[in-house]
């Protein structure tokens, strides 16, 4: 758990500040000919005229698929006695009833999450469940010709329960006399620190150097301060879809709209029992991920459904299942504590989070320590710091992974902590974080203090200097002008963060390229675009490594039966893994067009350059295109050989990309009423593959940040269940809700990434929460500390 | 029952459910471009022109649309032939997961033809029952702007499109 002095010296020698990095990787802008274009992604034109197809586009291909309702538990805590199923059975279209007890449906216990293997999350679920732990738990599935038809006969069946009790509050929960919701015998494969007679499925812990010590100086003053957020929907407007049916060589493929094809059909495997070679999992086009569909959520039951009717099956869920039965982002409450000297050197942090998993441990642990182990290093010049977390059950909703995976309750509480601390001891906000976080060349130590996936990393690339003073720049933080309404204040309000790209050390990305004759290139990779644009950004890397245009490459991406293996969409690791894996790939394949370019043009391979789909002599300008070699290679009269090759990618290293969000915000102090002005977050995120997606990341991932500050959430009531059904009981912020978001790209490079690239999309998730409510503190002096943000919170904090 | 329709421009007879929404009546028809996110009527992503009348093609009855002119997002432009609305949100990276977007550009093209120089909140305005989870909004916004520009300079671009119907 704990670093000594003389494994961090041991660290220091397997992590130089050198890297060794591909000669060509670092290039200067001008001699870049398809990274950092603003190349048009390459699904774009299917997407905007309607002819892409997402997963329950496909039923067309077949003459009939039977549609799925799912009948889900109505208490929150129970068991199932009796499944009266007679009158649905009766029904004119009904195919098949499945209950926890038919055939088709797996007994052995199952995580959701979609991880490595083994899972770091227990496995504590049955497809259909007797046992049930929240309102929405699955019970039963019916499967009938038309989805009316299935809904009608799902109402009718008739479950009883005997019931137990329940318990709602992760505080209540958290004790010996709280209703239990496991067994010991109810999981397998548990995680470090469960408790399950306290409901609690994993604590963990770690420090650098000694906390307590730091607290108890004279010469420091002890902040402690508390937080708490909310439960956040995915809400991605393609609801979780998934068709199921047997190919004719009478293997199991599912279509599926998921971010981890492989890691899905390695678990079916299991969990039916099926050998990994007989499914087969394709992804289509998704329309949104955001970590709710780093589950395998309802790809079981899709598939019970096909096996018991031996025919195609499409389950949707409903949008009223997403909010209350799919999963979300896990509600948390952190306490951040700090020890400071009266001229503000941080001696000590600490952060402890109280994580409610609800009724599942899906990400339970891997989330709840990245609420430390993301916020905390970008302090690394604190001598003492320390992180722990409970992470308990309730008979709630499930959690699960989500874009920023604890990032955001981590930075809401340490952001806005050092905050309440800067202004109490009459600090600069800026100066005083500035005084502390990381820069090139230090050996962060936090990240691994947990010991496990992150370890200790070198920092090689770190922008947060140009990130604050060109996002301070653009919400114009030294030039505020108070409104001339007497009531009405202005303030500004920032926060940083840091994420990591790929989860340290449990990462794993194929590719494979071929060359055609006419010189085009058929890249295959495992990586998942789940509409980030992975798939635009997988090309750029190919053709910068090959000099051919990206027009000139066909992409097929996350087909367990066709495209190499892949973890999947997650952690912030497409671009940086995937796209590796991408690259090597491609500079093998480009060591071959040389090969043979050298053999056509009689020329030794170091007079050669690649550019513009053709290789030149350097001096005679001599050329061979790449059709020429495609030709000549496949069809001459001598050698012959397929030019092609494969990449594959996994590393130690995850490189943190930065963020500085700054929120400029008018508070009416009479109603409570505010308006965010502007919303600015510069980004390093090393070199943009392509700087327009790469904005689209910043700018979506700042929205949804937004509604963490601003949104109540899946609120739930007494009996733990979703009191949200629709959109319209759900505050995605709409198009006027939202405040004008200012994108700002910082290029840093990263020499461990394909070009310089680190991750982008997660870390602006982070860092809305606390810059706002900073920014409300500067205005008018109060400070909310619980999510969300609301006039009514606001207004009963003012007449306090 | 069956229902008589126009369906970007070609005449469709098509059997219908009682109580089938217009949405999934197309669907089955094949015109998986109007896609659904909600359980009917929040999200906006169904959207077609119905008569020249921007509706959420999931809370309309199928029955109900019988005799209509129906026009959806394929009735723009081709992706050999993109319709400058469209255009604008590839030129622009306006487009992520792209669930949304056929919802998106119907509504642009509507207030586009009511209004060819609309300002940034008016476009908001017109967008603000399609919901996005992606984008956060800037790009749409600004491609939408973009599209009125290229509109208003070029108008022939959109020949044969939404004009004078
Ligand atoms: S599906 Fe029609 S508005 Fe959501
Ligand atoms: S682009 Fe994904 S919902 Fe709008």
């Amino acid at each position: 758990m704990n670093n000594s002095a003389d494994s961090s010296a041991e660290a220091a020698e397997v992590h130089p500040l050198e890297w060794d990095e591909p000669e060509d990787n670092r290039k200067p802008p001008e001699d870049r000919s398809s990274v950092s274009n603003r190349v048009e992604k390459v699904d774009d034109t299917k997407l905007v005229t309607g002819e892409a197809r997402y997963t329950a586009d496909f039923v067309h291909d077949f003459r009939s698929v039977g549609r799925v309702s799912v009948v889900r538990s109505e208490i929150p805590h129970g068991r199932v006695l009796d499944i009266d199923r007679s009158t649905a059975e009766s029904i004119d279209g009904v195919w098949a009833v499945l209950t926890p007890d038919s055939d088709v449906v797996p007994e052995s216990l199952y995580t959701s999450a979609g991880q490595s293997y083994p899972e770091p999350s227990p496995w504590d679920m049955h497809v259909l469940h007797e046992h049930v732990r929240y309102v929405g738990d699955p019970v039963c599935a019916v499967v009938a010709a038309d989805q009316p038809t299935a809904d009608r006969a799902a109402e009718t069946i008739d479950v009883s329960y005997e019931e137990y009790d329940h318990v709602v509050d992760p505080d209540a929960a958290f004790s010996s006399d709280a209703p239990q919701l496991f067994e010991p015998d109810e999981v397998a494969n548990e995680i470090v620190g469960h408790d399950y007679d306290r409901n609690r499925m994993a604590h963990i812990e770690g420090e650098l150097g000694s906390v307590s010590s730091a607290f108890e100086r004279d010469d420091c003053v002890v902040h402690e301060t508390e937080w708490e957020t909310i439960r956040q929907s995915h809400a991605n407007v393609e609801k979780h879809t998934a068709l199921a049916y047997a190919d004719e060589d009478d293997r199991h493929v599912l279509i599926t709209s998921t971010q981890v094809p492989h890691h899905t059909r390695r678990q079916l495997a299991h969990l039916f029992d099926i050998p990994i070679r007989d499914i087969r999992v394709k992804k289509p086009r998704v329309g949104g991920g955001f970590g709710g569909k780093q589950a395998m959520v309802i790809e079981p039951i899709a598939l019970a459904c096909s096996l018991a009717v031996d025919r195609p099956v499409l389950y949707e869920a409903s949008r009223s299942e997403e909010f209350g039965a799919m999963r979300s982002r896990h509600p948390m409450r952190v306490r951040a504590r700090s020890a400071v000297t009266e001229d503000g050197s941080i001696e000590a942090l600490e952060l402890y989070a109280l994580s409610n998993t609800g009724a599942y441990g899906s990400h339970g642990m891997t989330v709840a320590g990245n609420v430390g182990s993301k916020p905390l290093p970008l302090y690394s010049k604190v001598p003492n710091v320390r992180f722990e977390a409970d992470i308990v059950h309730t008979n709630t909703p499930q959690t699960g992974a989500m874009r920023g995976y604890g990032a955001p309750q981590g930075t809401l509480a340490l952001e806005g902590h050092l905050d309440v601390v800067a202004r109490d001891l009459d600090l600069d906000p800026i100066a005083f974080r500035q005084a502390h976080y990381m820069e090139v060349g230090d050996l962060d130590e936090i990240a691994g203090m947990m010991g496990g996936e992150g370890a200790e990393r070198r920092i090689r690339s770190c922008g947060l200097d140009e990130c604050i003073e060109r996002g301070k720049a653009a919400i114009g933080w030294d030039e505020i002008e108070q409104p001339d309404d007497p009531d009405c204040h202005r303030g500004v309000g920032m926060a940083l963060s840091a994420q990591g790209t790929g989860v340290a050390g449990d990462e794993l990305g194929g590719a494979q390229l071929m060359l055609n004759e006419d010189g085009s290139f058929h890249l295959h990779v495992g990586g998942v675009d789940i509409g980030t644009g992975a798939d635009t950004a997988f090309v750029q890397i190919a053709a910068e490594t090959l000099g051919c245009s990206p027009e000139k490459i066909v992409i097929k991406s996350s087909d367990t039966d066709v495209t190499p293996f892949d973890y999947g969409a997650y952690a912030s690791s497409t671009t940086y893994i995937s796209g590796m894996a991408v690259r090597k790939a491609a500079a093998k394949v480009r060591e071959r067009l040389f090969e043979w370019a050298s053999r056509m043009l009689d020329a030794p391979i170091g007079s050669l350059i690649a550019a513009d789909d053709r290789i030149h002599h350097e001096t005679t300008g001599e050329s061979v295109t790449f059709e020429d070699i495609g030709y000549e290679s496949m069809y001459g009269e001598d050698d012959r050989e397929h030019i092609m090759a494969t990449g594959s990618h996994s590393t130690d290293e995850s490189p943190p990309p930065f963020a500085a969000q700054f929120a400029d915000v008018t508070v009416d102090t009479t109603t409570g009423e505010f308006t965010v002005n502007q919303l600015v977050v510069a980004v390093d995120c090393g070199v943009a593959i392509n700087p327009g997606m790469a904005e689209g990341q910043i700018e979506g991932a700042n929205h949804m940040s937004y509604e963490l500050a601003v949104s109540d959430g899946i609120a739930v009531g007494a009996d733990g269940a979703a009191t949200v059904e629709s959109f319209d009981e759900y505050g995605l912020p709409s198009a006027t809700e939202t405040p004008p978001i200012e994108a700002i790209l910082v290029e840093t490079h990263e020499p461990t990434g394909p070009y310089g690239a680190k991750s982008v999309a997660e870390v602006p998730t982070n860092t809305v929460p606390p810059a706002l409510s900073d920014a409300i503190a500067d205005a008018v002096g109060v400070r909310i500390r619980s999510m969300p943000i609301t006039p009514a919170t606001l207004r009963d904090k003012l007449t306090e | 029952m069956h229902v008589e329709l126009t369906i970007n421009d070609s005449p469709r007879a098509l059997f219908v459910d009682e109580s089938e929404s217009l949405a999934t009546a197309l669907r089955r028809a094949g015109h998986t471009e109007v896609l659904c996110g909600c359980d009917g009527g929040t999200c906006g992503v169904s959207k077609v022109f119905v008569d020249d009348e921007v509706r959420m093609a999931c809370g309309m009855d199928a029955l109900e649309a019988d005799g209509s002119t129906i026009r959806t997002v394929q009735s723009l432009g081709t992706q050999g032939a993109l319709h400058p609305i469209q255009q604008a949100f590839v030129d622009h990276h306006a487009v992520q997961c792209g669930f949304c977007i056929p919802g998106m550009i119907i509504e642009a093209a509507a207030l586009l033809a009511e209004n060819p120089d609309p300002s940034p909140e008016t476009v908001r305005a017109a967008i603000d029952d399609t919901l996005c989870r992606c984008t956060g909004y800037q790009k749409p916004v600004r491609a939408i702007l973009d599209a009125a520009e290229r509109l208003r300079t070029q108008p022939e671009a959109a020949d044969g499109v939404i004009a004078d119907e």
